[in-house]
């Protein structure tokens, strides 16, 4: 490798980004991807701003006292409430399971949820249960002291109902990650197997190929639409971000940076390690119409992981078939940012995944570097798979 | 049956070589696309690289540009095995025309300059200057998908030629050419050959090649057949001779020639086509002829190209 080789290389890729970058399907596609991020993040903001009124159960306890401490935490929280007193603790927690009842407030004692968010995940606080702990327990210390005595604020305790698990705020930007990588790297890797197949069905691959090894070309092409690809996904988050900054989306809120970074590092690798197997995938057709029916298997993987992960970001905790996907170097850059957008892995988990995923994209980017430069040259019917494997002619 | 003339290899010996051929085998599963083919180019000439369908010309030119990996043999370009750096100074027009449809052929042509080591603004540069002198002047920005057929060609050739290349590899340049892109390619090939660029092509149409080119390479089955000028060629291992005598219509004198001295091959309107045989004097058949009556015509006659290739192929071109 030396600097005339990544000077071909470049220019090939540069070729890539200046087609496909000023082509109006690029420019659609931006557009598209763009009003789905502004409508992912200002609309569930819109919702929020209509939302029903909080239905806050009090029980055990005076009730204009405890009423003024709701009203209190909504107007803190900018959160319309309505208390309803309840005649025992254990038919307030029945109205939690069912729904009826968004939060319970125990006099002096704790705030009872569904289900409580994994602390640090929802970002600077705020939300209504535990403003009214933070009042309720304000208001039991402001009573217990003497007038004049500071207060340092004590909280109620917040219980949940069932175990604590990662804000649906953060699930959903898992979503939204998890709905990028899918786009990006299908929408990407389609249009490098379809490239592949166009230069190879007429044949300018044999004018390029008596200058360039295919492995630049590979390459090249690769890098190019890659570069465009992490352009506009860079693009989607800026959105993401500054329109949920503007809107003062919860989604945005919920977006901790390691949820941002993971899914920038799985969207990398990702697109790495099917990008080539979609070359070498779009190299085995003589006809670019033929492209399609070898794209789907290399897609595969990522399409079972993709739909499992809705699943898991709606249910409540990852069942071991999906943390597994998130080992496995083809269906990681799917499931693994959901896994951990969703609490249901540690970060150094996702780091393990991400090496084994970056590990795999070496074995592929060679095996499919293999197969590319065997079967490029070669006209006809549909190359197999086995036969280049088995025996090719090294181009 | 292999012909090479005397006159021929004299000819390319005294010569620098440029470009050589050398025990060339390839098999493609059961198919054996090249079996020892070997043959060598001289510079600044036109060479015409000859056989039927199949016989191996699309592998050979694929096996120059190391596009086509080879069993055995081996590609000399000036004495030395052809290296990357050797490469970047030749130009390929495959037999499949092969470029982006849907890029501008200015972009394109600009492209594969660069891939040959130019800088953006010289490939720029050349690309403008073969646009226009390929009359295509104008149509810069067009994509090439929007040319006729026959522009296209014309672009495919500019792609070859962008990077000014020493050796010049042409796959058929002539198909689908109307009688204008004949002309064009023909002298842009000879114009080419003075400057002193080896040019190698294939074709089918044997009046052309007979026209345009000095030498030929003829190959049958991935090997050899027939090689050397095409002057020599023509004369053939057998000399001919065209006879006519006088009230003689269909060549009955001839009958009676000894088979040691020469053989009647055709009659044409009294005019006898006859070989001579080996070591033969051409003297013996003229008496022979006066013998029989007053001579009219008395010739050394040449073979058409195409009568050679069939007889070294055994098949129409």
């Amino acid at each position: 490798m030396n600097s005339r080789w990544l000077r071909l290389t470049a220019i090939v890729a540069e070729r890539e980004i200046r087609q496909r970058g000023r082509s109006r399907a690029f420019a659609v596609s931006t557009i598209v991807l763009l009003l789905i991020v502004a409508a992912g993040v200002v609309i569930p903001a819109i919702l929020a701003h209509h939302a029903k009124p909080q239905r806050v159960g009090i029980v055990a306890g005076p009730v204009p006292a405890m009423t003024e401490i709701v009203q209190e935490a909504g107007r803190l929280t900018g959160t319309g409430v309505t208390v309803v007193p309840q005649p025992s603790l254990a038919a307030a927690e029945a109205a939690l399971r069912t729904g009826q009842l968004d939060v319970v407030l125990v006099n002096d004692t704790e705030v009872v949820v569904k289900q409580v968010s994994i602390p640090g995940s929802t970002g600077s606080g705020g939300t209504l249960p535990s403003a009214i702990a933070d009042v309720a327990g304000l208001t039991k210390l402001v009573g217990q002291l003497p007038p004049g005595a500071a207060a340092s604020g004590v909280s109620l305790p917040v219980r949940g109902l069932t175990p604590p698990s990662a804000s649906l705020s953060r699930r959903l930007t898992g979503l939204f990650t998890v709905v990028l990588v899918f786009v990006l790297i299908t929408v990407y890797g389609s249009q490098i197997a379809m490239g592949v197949g166009e230069e190879k069905s007429n044949r300018i691959v044999e004018v390029i190929l008596a200058s360039v090894r295919p492995i630049q070309l590979l390459v090249g092409k690769v890098t190019g639409i890659g570069t465009l690809a992490l352009a506009q996904a860079a693009l989607m988050v800026a959105a993401f971000l500054g329109l949920g900054a503007a809107v003062g989306s919860s989604v945005v809120h919920g977006a901790a940076p390691g949820i941002v970074i993971t899914g920038a590092v799985f969207l990398v690798l990702g697109y790495a390690f099917y990008c080539t197997a979609f070359a070498a995938a779009g190299s085995l057709v003589s006809r670019q119409s033929d492209v399609g029916t070898v794209v789907l298997p290399v897609q595969s993987p990522l399409i079972v992981a993709y739909a499992l992960s809705y699943t898991v970001i709606y249910a409540n905790g990852a069942n071991v078939f999906y943390k597994v996907l998130g080992f496995l170097p083809p269906t990681a850059p799917v499931a693994m940012p959901v896994l951990y957008a969703a609490g249901d892995v540690p970060a150094w988990q996702a780091a393990v995944s991400a090496v084994l995923v970056a590990l795999g994209t070496v074995w592929m980017a060679r095996t499919a570097a293999t197969i590319y430069g065997r079967s490029i040259l070669r006209t006809g019917s549909r190359v197999r798979l086995r036969q280049v494997l088995a025996r090719g002619e090294a181009a | 049956m292999t012909v090479t003339s005397e006159a021929a290899s004299h000819d390319t010996g005294s010569r620098e070589v440029s470009l050589e051929l050398i025990g060339l085998s390839r098999r493609f599963g059961s198919v054996v696309a090249l079996d020892g083919l070997t043959f060598s180019v001289p510079p600044g000439q036109v060479f015409g690289f000859l056989g039927p369908n199949g016989a191996g010309k699309t592998t050979t030119m694929r096996a120059i540009f190391g596009v086509v990996a080879l069993d055995s043999g081996e590609v000399r370009w000036r004495g030395e095995p052809v290296t990357e750096q050797a490469k970047r100074h030749f130009g390929y027009m495959p037999e499949e025309r092969g470029l982006y449809p849907s890029m501008q052929i200015l972009d394109q042509l600009e492209y594969l300059g660069r891939l040959h080591d130019m800088t953006a603004s010289s490939a720029r540069g050349a690309a403008r200057n073969w646009i226009g002198r390929l009359g295509l002047a104008g149509r810069e920005a067009d994509k090439l998908e929007a040319l006729s057929h026959g522009n296209q060609q014309r672009v495919q050739l500019a792609a070859a030629l962008i990077h000014d290349p020493q050796l010049l590899v042409l796959d058929e340049p002539f198909a689908g050419l109307d009688p204008g892109g004949v002309d064009d390619m023909t002298e842009i090939l000879a114009e080419r050959a003075r400057a002193g660029v080896t040019v190698l092509f294939s074709s089918h149409q044997l009046d052309l090649v007979e026209h345009i080119c000095e030498s030929v390479a003829i190959i049958h089955r991935g090997r050899v057949v027939a090689q050397g000028a095409v002057s020599a060629l023509e004369r053939g291992g057998r000399p001919r001779l065209a006879v006519r005598v006088a009230g003689d219509p269909d060549g009955n004198w001839a009958r009676r020639l000894d088979q040691q001295i020469a053989s009647a091959e055709q009659v044409n309107s009294g005019t006898v086509l006859l070989a001579l045989a080996p070591g033969a004097d051409s003297q013996r058949v003229l008496d022979a002829a006066r013998a029989a009556g007053a001579v009219e015509h008395f010739s050394f006659a040449s073979r058409r190209l195409s009568e050679v290739f069939r007889d070294v192929t055994g098949e129409e071109a």
